[in-house]
């Protein structure tokens, strides 16, 4: 199975063999180090005297230098690119605790490749062709850049209708009371959105005194992971527990997803809340102190992915991220990888697009809160 | 049209004048905080001529440029040129920005007016711009 098939089937390479998979991926790793090896100076400057001929079997990929992924914050961040800014088609970007964006350059290769692949995910993971979506964050045209929301947007291709409940930075959980009940009858329901604002809705819910039961197929798809902000953790089994009492959807139809903006790395999660590892990426887990030590599945550790089909710049990428591996056979029947994310590394500033949403929400909550107690007549 | 002038790819791959000046008699920062664009320029002026002027810049490739940009085009200025610098000016600067870059003209403008407004009213703004 070559990148292609790869890419364009992802539901079929995730089902091949272990050994066909190990072989697929050492040659699609192999080559996108060659291409990068070649054509990137400040890449092969760090190489040292590793080159792509030394990089021959599964257990050599961890050889593969990495990119630790606060570069992509940094103010000389164009040396990272392989394409010239003149190939470059997309920058997604994402904004965390610190202010300061991380953006990550596209050329039209890796834009489609990433299109289509995640695309395949959606389709393999989710089985959605029809049906309403409620997206929980703000539209593509509100924040055209924000990777979240782009990646989320690509579903909206599966749906026959759709609205974005986040404008202006402001949700209004009435509206999409509103909505939910409007599709009522018409279309298999769906909540797409980060966690904190569905837990948000669900609150709604709660306090409202509204249960609504979603339709059989419905399903809830989330990215942008359970830390809030303020540093609280959303608890998911907290969450699942709501999502059926509130919204009628059972836990295997709640699906969370993983990834990073820099990376095309999008682990989707099963009905068995594991979260596969797409067929063109490997993720190497790192010893904290250590990072050029890979530790075994199992162990917890820095998550490193090394991405095969960017060719806008080298996706071997160090994250700031902690988690786990998972290299055993999943009940789902797919093979290769799963990932689980624990925390961010310590010192790591929270980053995501979801944070970023979340903090701004809120201080437009409390802006408006302070207009209404300065309001004359109160 | 391409996606990026080619003034916007020669100042984004090779950028001029990057960096903070030491010392600087101001500096002055402009931040979009929903995007996360920002810019921080410093500058050297005397008898009302930037002499020497630096940014520091994050963001997306545009906005990158567009700080240097500015800063060639100050160089050896008059103060008064920065104080009304319009988002016009630095988007023919750039050799024209698509409609989802005009935002960083309208951010570099803002700098270089905050720039002559801070050294008008003796005010140096605190640099939050720091790299990850």
């Amino acid at each position: 199975m070559n990148l292609a098939a790869m890419v364009g089937m992802p539901g079929e390479a995730l089902r091949v063999p272990r050994s066909e998979w190990r072989a697929a991926l050492t040659d699609a790793v192999r080559a996108a180090f060659a291409y990068h090896y070649e054509k990137n100076a400040f890449y092969r400057a760090q190489c040292g005297d590793l080159s792509p001929a030394d990089v021959t079997d599964y257990e050599d990929l961890q050889r593969i230098p990495l990119l630790p992924v606060g570069m992509f914050k940094q103010a000389g961040s164009h040396v990272l690119l392989t394409a010239g800014l003149a190939d470059i088609d997309t920058e997604i970007r994402s904004t965390g605790t610190g202010g300061v964006p991380s953006v990550a350059r596209r050329d039209a290769l890796t834009t489609t490749r990433a299109s289509i692949g995640i695309l395949g995910g959606y389709r393999d993971f989710f089985g959605i062709s029809k049906g309403a979506g409620m997206f929980l964050c703000p539209s593509t045209a509100e924040v055209p850049e924000m990777g979240m929301v782009k990646v989320f947007n690509l579903m909206t291709a599966m749906l026959d209708d759709h609205r974005y409940l986040v404008r202006d930075y402001a949700f209004d959980a009435e509206e999409a009371l509103a909505y939910l009940r409007r599709w009522e009858g018409e279309m298999t329901r769906h909540i797409i959105g980060p966690p904190f604002i569905v837990a948000r809705f669900m609150r709604f819910l709660e306090l409202e005194s509204i249960p609504l039961h979603l339709d059989p197929e419905s399903m809830i798809i989330m990215l942008g992971g359970w830390k809030q902000y303020t540093g609280r953790s959303i608890s998911r089994e907290e969450f699942n527990a709501k999502a059926e009492r509130y919204l009628g959807v059972e836990r295997s139809r709640i699906r969370d997803m993983y990834g990073m903006i820099e990376s095309n790395m999008l682990a989707i999660e099963c009905e068995h809340y594991r979260k596969h590892v797409p067929p063109w990426c490997y993720v190497s887990i790192r010893d904290i102190t250590d990072p050029a030590i890979e530790l075994a599945p199992g162990k917890t550790g820095g998550i490193a992915i090394l991405d095969a089909l960017n060719t806008s710049y080298p996706g071997f990428l160090l994250s700031d991220d902690v988690g786990e591996v998972d290299e055993s056979d999943c009940p789902c029947g797919r093979t290769g990888q799963t990932v689980r994310f624990r925390r961010r590394r310590q010192g790591a500033e929270l980053g995501c697009c979801a944070v970023s949403i979340e903090k701004y929400l809120d201080s437009h909550e409390i802006v408006a809160e302070c207009d209404l107690a300065a309001a004359p007549g109160r | 049209m391409p996606r990026f002038s080619p003034q916007v790819i020669d100042h984004f791959t090779n950028p001029r004048n990057c960096g903070r000046l030491p010392s600087p008699d101001v500096a002055a920062f402009v931040g979009n905080p929903v995007c996360g664009d920002q810019i921080l320029l410093t500058a050297h002026v005397h008898d009302g001529v930037i002499t020497d002027i630096a940014f520091e810049a994050f963001g997306c490739s545009a906005s990158l440029a567009v700080a240097s940009i500015v800063t060639e085009r100050l160089r050896g200025s008059p103060l008064s040129d920065a104080a009304v610098l319009d988002q016009e000016q630095v988007a023919a600067w750039a050799g024209g920005l698509s409609p989802d870059q005009r935002h960083v003209a309208a951010l570099g403008a803002d700098v270089a007016r905050r720039l002559a407004e801070n050294h008008r009213d003796g005010i140096t703004d605190d640099a939050p711009v720091a790299a990850g």
